[in-house]
């Protein structure tokens, strides 16, 4: 009974929709990256999703028995997470990953600070960076687009990183996803297709993701090439995980600001971080760690932002 | 008799300073990457803890309120320097391998702890059991620590591979896996602690 | 000395080796004190000017009086007298000057005498400063900054715990994971976070 009273600091949102019916209407915005994976990546892309769906629901449905709480596994927001979690896997790894993954995304990810609304950190991400400090042999082992009999090949961030261009690879390749990468970052058709659905319902709005995705690209732009202003920034908003943690993780309700003035800071944090990495750090893709780090700020970002209200300094 | 046995158990149990207390938390997640050096470190600790200790409840009547707090550092940071050159010259490597936090030992918030709570206050033969139990908890919550994290983060204790083919957790050498497992683990003797009462 | 060295010191004392997330110094302040966003920030101001002064401090005392006369092995306990006095005094001062200061942040300097990091600092200066008992070029002003930035790092951990931990009041977190438990499960996740900047070469 509880349940239906949630304490929260202001500013409330309301919006149309119950929590499920966003919660759901985000897992069908995701198919469409789905299905672009699969074709791109064969039925591995299938059964890795499936396994971290289901590790995350019968986690999610353990806690809620263990701490008898109402069981809110139908409110489709472990879904949600397992299938973000997969999305950001490469299509070669054992089954076993996503799930283990997909645990610990609901277990320490969501579970620890109280279950959905009160996470800090956006719970597949959590699960993500586990996965890749734990087993970075299989987190960073691609194989190639169309050919389901696993040849490795580097992603296109990879690739720049170790100072060699990938041949044979247009703008168009990058859009349509026809390259080595995460089962759903690679085809940025599928995903901007889904995003649109979320825009339209009015699911999320562009303050974040396009803060960020235009931070990145401005930095990468100035910074990110040989010389000043001689960076690649349609290369780089097309590669890697950057659409698809723009519009599907970083606009996460719980883990961002809730004011527009917090949620564009967020924005231009999550690129510049994004961009920092990519072009100077050892890694050569920063978004899962642009968002933590951002989410992490998020409480702060909140303090300061705070909407005027009567008789506020 | 038995409140003398008590005064050396509750080190290991009821006053556990890892697990109950938090305190010296420091060193325990630096050196808890192996059960070697998790061994070593609590040795290491205890021997200051104990030499202190001893030292101190010795002359506790002869050191003036005020300044008792530099002086015990004095008294502390002596064991420590001899612990420090007795590692550095009959075993390199594991001075290595604790790095800084051996003259840490210094600043550990047990060693000083126990002096200011206890050492000074109470007579040689419970200060030293207070010591002796302190140190031993200290110890085991730092093997139980590296044990875990040893066994996950390499699929090994003691340098002895225990399970074929078991893919190691790499996190759990890290100090992101450290400070998950010393948070699983409070929760866990919260949960225990909650129960009992 | 040169730039490229600053910018490494900086980025691997702020982030990649950050003094509470990776080497794990100054523990104890950070779960305990970490509840407020205003005591955490005093904390933090307190701690990095301690470890500025106390980087200086001890390693002109490390230079001057420890080496020439072959007195290394005594350094722990000369950086721990140093370190105490040196509290002390800008207590003193702190008192006398600024009484407002005082009242902000007092109490934690007293605490700062046995915070780890501060220790700690200084003997990593030493550590990796002075190559083969000798100071490296410029090994003073490398000292000092790299205490400047583990004290922001240190700082931008305890900002970032205590405005989680305040945001965490309102929610229901299960009993046994309260307060402590909590508290190094989410530096676990903080910690993984800052791996991204791991392998930085500016």
């Amino acid at each position: 009974m509880t349940n239906n009273f949630s304490v929260s600091g202001s500013p409330h949102i309301h919006k149309q929709g119950s929590i499920s019916r966003i919660m759901w209407t985000v897992v069908i915005s995701l198919i469409p990256a789905g299905i672009a994976g699969i074709i791109i990546f064969g039925w591995d892309t299938l059964w890795i999703t499936l396994a971290a769906v289901v590790a995350a629901v019968l986690t999610e449905l353990i806690f809620g028995i263990l701490t008898k709480k109402k069981v809110t596994v139908l409110d489709g927001s472990a879904v949600i997470t397992g299938v973000l979690l997969a999305f950001n896997l490469p299509s070669g790894v054992p089954l076993w990953l996503p799930v283990v993954g997909a645990v610990f995304s609901i277990a320490i990810g969501k579970q620890v600070f109280g279950g959905i609304g009160q996470n800090i950190f956006n719970p597949a991400l959590v699960g993500r960076v586990f996965l890749m400090a734990s087993w970075p042999k299989y987190m960073t082992t691609f194989t190639a687009p169309f050919k389901f009999d696993a040849i490795t090949s580097a992603t296109p961030l990879a690739a720049l990183k170790a100072g060699r261009v990938l041949e044979h690879i247009s703008y168009l390749d990058l859009f349509l996803g026809k390259h080595g990468g995460c089962i759903g970052e690679v085809c940025i058709l599928a995903l901007l297709i889904g995003a649109a659905l979320l825009f339209i319902k009015g699911y999320i709005s562009w303050h974040i993701p396009i803060t960020y995705i235009l931070t990145t690209a401005v930095f990468v732009y100035i910074f990110g090439g040989n010389k000043l202003f001689g960076g690649d920034w349609l290369f780089h908003i097309l590669s890697g995980g950057l659409i698809l943690g723009a519009f599907f993780m970083a606009t996460d309700y719980v883990a961002t600001p809730l004011t527009a003035k917090g949620q564009l800071i967020f924005g231009v944090g999550c690129g510049l971080l994004t961009a920092v990495i990519r072009i100077w750090g050892g890694y050569p893709e920063g978004v899962s760690y642009a968002i933590l780090m951002m989410n992490a700020a998020t409480p702060l970002i909140g303090r300061y932002t705070k909407c005027r209200i009567y008789g506020s300094r | 008799m038995k409140n003398l046995i008590k005064e050396f158990t509750k080190g290991i149990i009821k006053e556990n300073p890892t697990f109950v207390l938090a305190l010296g938390l420091c060193p325990t997640l630096a050196v808890s990457v192996s059960v070697a050096n998790a061994i070593g470190m609590g040795l290491a600790a205890t021997f200051v803890l104990l030499g202190s200790s001893i030292i101190i409840s010795w002359v506790r009547n002869f050191i003036p309120a005020k300044i008792r707090i530099p002086c015990f550092i004095v008294i502390i940071a002596t064991f420590v320097t001899v612990t420090e050159l007795c590692l550095k010259a009959y075993s390199p490597v594991l001075d290595r391998a604790l790095g800084i936090y051996v003259p840490l030992i210094v600043v550990n918030c047990i060693v000083l702890g126990r002096a200011e709570a206890f050492a000074c206050k109470n007579n040689l033969s419970r200060s030293f059991l207070d010591g002796l139990g302190m140190g031993d908890g200290f110890t085991l919550a730092l093997v139980l620590i590296s044990a875990i994290r040893e066994f996950l983060g390499s699929g090994q204790l003691l340098g002895h591979t225990l399970i074929e083919g078991f893919e190691p957790v790499f996190v759990f050498g890290m100090p992101s896996g450290a400070l998950l497992v010393i948070g699983l683990l409070l929760g866990f003797f919260n949960f225990l602690k909650n129960k009992k009462i | 000395m040169n730039i490229q060295e600053f910018l490494s010191i900086f980025i691997s004392s702020v982030f990649i080796y950050n003094v509470i997330l990776s080497r794990f110094l100054g523990l104890c302040p950070f779960v305990a004190i970490s509840k407020d966003t205003k005591q955490a920030a005093a904390m933090s101001a307190a701690v990095t000017f301690v470890i500025t002064a106390s980087s200086a401090v001890t390693w002109i005392i490390y230079r001057f009086l420890l080496l020439p006369f072959n007195l290394t092995y005594l350094r722990t306990l000369a950086f721990v007298l140093v370190i105490a006095a040196l509290v002390q005094l800008i207590e003193m001062i702190i008192r006398k000057t600024s009484p407002v200061l005082y009242r902000a942040f007092g109490i934690y300097l007293t605490l700062i005498t046995t915070n780890c990091a501060v220790l700690g600092a200084a003997v990593l200066n030493i550590d990796m400063f002075f190559i083969g008992g000798k100071a490296v070029a410029g090994s003073f002003y490398y000292s000092v900054f790299q205490g400047i930035c583990m004290g922001l790092g240190y700082t931008l951990a305890m900002l970032l715990m205590s405005g989680i931990r305040e945001r965490l009041e309102l929610c229901n977190v299960p009993k046994a994971l309260k307060d402590f438990p909590l508290a190094f499960i989410i530096a676990s996740i903080l910690s993984l976070s800052f791996m991204g900047f791991s392998g930085f070469k500016p």
